[in-house]
């Protein structure tokens, strides 16, 4: 095999190569969580044929009910707007004391951002188990949820936005003798606006999204029909109940994507 | 008494920089002043705190008998225009509205919020506009001009805030020869026909020769001239823009050529 | 013009002709549909009281005796979480493949991957479990397909974006040297899309923990299934031990994925 008269280069030392290791710890956290859970996915596997009829019961929607449906609808849409344009107006309020350009002391910023983290934290269905407790049935609570936790998003978003801006047009405002309000008004706001709207109108089809399961909680719109539905059995109307759903929440989300290219 | 004064000035920053050590200049009304000195030698921060953008750690600066501390410090920008190297308007907003903001510090917080003015106000941006020769250019968008043009309205910002001192911090490091000469013309003539104290940062000594009536040189810190432009000759200079207390480098060699 | 002493400065001293018009439109629209919401101010304020009563209630000392069911419930709601992202990790990087303009094989498949994913995403995860459930019975699974199933959606849609955006000499580098169709996505696109993916994947880690900690509503796994029956009980005691849990590992899951992206960027 010496046909070659030079010798072969020996290669340097392989570095060591992390990934199989980190894929195998990964893997073997996945079998673990399996195990702990009790989960067989052999039923899945076998039982396939009887998840398939049972999906087969979803073929014939019923759509007898469509007027209550799209009155149903309305709310869900309502209380998604509603809560966008509460979230909108506490994260118009709270964001420039989150960004720690404009805040004006440590300490207000932190308690911005605390506030702003801890609206994030909590879940909007926990918000509306809350608040249906103390406000009752109906819409409100749904809307008070959703404009709650989402503000939290909003909030966050501007916030880092208006973080990004740069420090030397909010140096030339303020070296006007303009106040820290009016920093904010004509430095920050204008410079973001772009972003905040993308931001709220994917706030928006969010809570549209959401909007749909408030009702599980009791917090209005569609999603308790489709709850009660499906509690009887009556895969039909809980069939025309999602493909309702489906078509808005698609539709909202074309056009949420529409507007959000034309803005860029 | 002189227009400011600047008596002790020095300032540390927290990464324990001495930017200032020392300093005490008077700057009289309606005079014409030009800092000089190498990179880092001070100039920004000594301009910034004459509007409060720094505040010195020792020392004190006082413009028109007023004393600029923290409570005092929006009455005095009211009154101290300010131009920038890099421009920074507001680049979403229209030219007028950006030179509108110069008259922020007359507007209720009320109105700010809606953004609205006073027609006399808009009058005031008008003229200021006209007296920079881009009255055309009112409604675009500030993103929409040039560098020069941009710069203009810097200006014009400034002059709607019908200011009774303008700073000026490296006005035309960003512009190309020809549209610095327009913008330094532009500055004396504000200085000559309104009687506006100006004070403008400059690294180009030429520039600083021409429009200058009194130099002031910085370096490390200290000021190491002070006087008439026509006092600055090539020992001058070399004391400016000396590095480590004596030895002038190579680039101040090439430097030297040119003035 | 504008009589009077203010104005706003556009040309003819009124305001932006869009901008007013747009937001003239969203004040209506609110208006419209504040009875739709039942909004009713009276309600408003007169439900303060009871939320102040709610939350008096809140703090009484904790059942301790419940502390370690929590801690196990949490556990599982961790669980969930991170099985049901790393399934739609697996399933969806071959999917962001196909989805993804410049990578796709066939203008056809990234079509049809491309709706498919927003078909996926439509419905949250909730819609789904309900729909599981009914189809496997109680318990984990059904919360772990919900999740998973809707996570593709987003992951898949997330994943094409950032392949799409990548530089495209380097794969022209790859190409050159006459590597596959595989190879090439393998060698060239996944790498340079690799620091956008792991960031994708931190924050719908995160927004998985916050809905796997819901899914126990309707009987999906995890602690919403507590915490929903400490809410129609009255269990104060275990209500905020459990909401504070929630807090606690959300914030906590939160933190370390923003420091991880902010390291990867």
């Amino acid at each position: 095999m010496n046909t070659s008269s030079t010798m072969r280069q020996p290669l340097p030392k392989k570095p060591f190569n992390p990934t199989p290791v980190w894929l195998s710890a990964w893997f073997a956290v996945m079998w673990l969580i399996v195990v702990d859970l009790d989960l067989s996915f052999e039923t899945l596997w076998y039982g396939g044929e009887d998840i398939a009829e049972y999906f087969s019961r979803y073929g014939t929607p019923d759509f007898s009910d469509l007027s209550r449906y799209v009155a149903l609808l309305g709310q869900t849409l309502a209380t998604a707007l509603w809560g966008s344009a509460l979230a909108f107006f506490v994260a118009v309020l709270l964001s420039p004391l989150a960004a720690h350009n404009l805040a004006p002391n440590a300490f207000v910023y932190r308690c911005a951002r605390e506030a702003l983290n801890f609206m994030r934290a909590m879940p909007d269905l926990l918000l509306a188990l809350i608040f249906v407790a103390a406000l009752g049935l109906g819409p409100l609570p749904g809307v008070l949820a959703l404009g709650l936790h989402t503000a939290g998003f909003l909030g966050k978003f501007f916030s880092e936005s208006m973080e990004r801006v740069d420090p030397g047009v909010y140096e030339a405002i303020a070296a006007t003798g303009a106040s820290r309000l009016q920093v904010v008004m004509y430095a920050a706001w204008p410079s973001i606006q772009r972003e905040a709207l993308g931001y709220t109108l994917y706030i928006f089809d969010r809570n549209v999204r959401m909007a749909s399961v408030l009702g599980l909680v009791g917090a209005g719109g569609i999603g308790l029909a489709l709850h009660d539905t499906l509690r009887m059995f009556n895969y039909d109307e809980s069939a025309a109940l999602i493909i309702v759903i489906l078509s808005t929440i698609l539709i909202i989300d074309y056009l949420s994507t529409w507007l959000r290219g034309k803005l860029n | 008494m002189s227009q400011i004064i600047i008596r002790g000035v020095a300032k540390r920053y927290a990464n324990g920089f001495e930017a200032l050590k020392d300093v005490s200049v008077d700057i009289e009304a309606g005079s014409f002043t030009v800092i000089l000195g190498p990179s880092g030698a001070g100039k920004s921060t000594l301009l910034r705190t004459l509007n409060g953008l720094e505040m010195p750690s020792a020392g004190s600066v006082h413009i028109d008998g007023e004393q600029l501390t923290l409570r005092s410090l929006r009455n005095v920008r009211a009154h101290v225009g300010m131009v920038f190297q890099h421009f920074n308007l507001v680049d979403r907003l229209s030219v007028m509205t950006n030179v509108l903001t110069g008259r922020l510090s007359h507007r209720s917080w009320l109105g700010s919020l809606l953004y609205l003015f006073q027609r006399s106000d808009m009058e005031i941006a008008q003229d200021a506009l006209s007296r920079v020769g881009l009255t055309d250019k009112a409604w675009n968008r500030a993103d929409r001009l040039s560098g020069g043009q941009q710069q203009r309205v810097g200006i014009a910002r400034a002059l709607a805030q019908q200011p009774r001192v303008i700073l000026a911090d490296e006005p035309v490091a960003s512009l190309d020869p020809v549209t610095s000469e327009e913008i330094m013309g532009l500055l004396r003539e504000i200085c000559t026909r309104d009687g506006i104290t100006v004070v403008v940062n400059l690294h180009q000594v030429e520039l600083a020769k021409r429009y200058a009536d009194r130099i002031i040189g910085l370096n490390a810190g200290h000021v190491v001239y002070d006087g008439p432009a026509s006092g600055l000759d090539r020992a001058t200079l070399a004391r400016i823009y000396s590095r480590n207390g004596d030895e002038a480098d190579e680039s101040i060699q090439t430097l030297l050529a040119y003035a | 013009m504008n009589p009077s002493r203010l104005c706003w400065p556009t040309p003819d001293g009124w305001p932006a002709r869009l901008p007013s018009i747009a937001l003239l439109a969203g004040v209506v629209l609110l208006a419209v549909t504040a009875s739709t919401v039942e909004l009713d101010l009276f309600r408003l304020f007169g439900a303060l009281p009871r939320m102040l009563e709610f939350s008096a209630n809140l703090l009484v000392l904790p059942d301790w005796a419940y502390l370690p069911t929590l801690a196990a419930n949490m556990l599982q709601t961790l669980e969930m979480t991170f099985l049901a992202t790393s399934i739609a990790l697996l399933i969806s990087l071959p999917l962001g493949l196909l989805a993804a303009a410049n990578a796709s094989p066939h203008p056809l498949v990234f079509h049809v991957t491309r709706n498919l994913l927003t078909l996926m995403r439509a419905l949250p995860e909730l819609v789904w479990a309900l729909v599981f459930v009914s189809a496997v019975g109680l318990g984990p699974l059904p919360g772990i397909m919900a999740l998973s199933f809707v996570t593709v959606g987003f992951m898949g849609k997330f994943f094409a974006e950032s392949i799409e955006v990548i530089d495209h000499r380097q794969v022209e580098g790859v190409a050159a040297h006459g590597a596959g169709w595989l190879q090439l996505r393998t060698f060239a696109f996944l790498p340079q899309a690799f620091p956008d993916l792991v960031g994708t994947v931190m924050y719908i880690l995160d927004h998985n923990l916050r809905a796997a900690a819901i899914l126990g509503l309707v009987g999906a796994g995890g602690i919403g299934y507590d915490l929903v029956m400490a809410m129609r009980m009255f269990d104060y005691d275990r209500l905020l031990p459990i909401a504070l849990s929630i807090y606690v590992v959300v914030t906590v899951l939160d933190r370390i994925s923003d420091r991880f992206r902010r390291r990867l960027i």
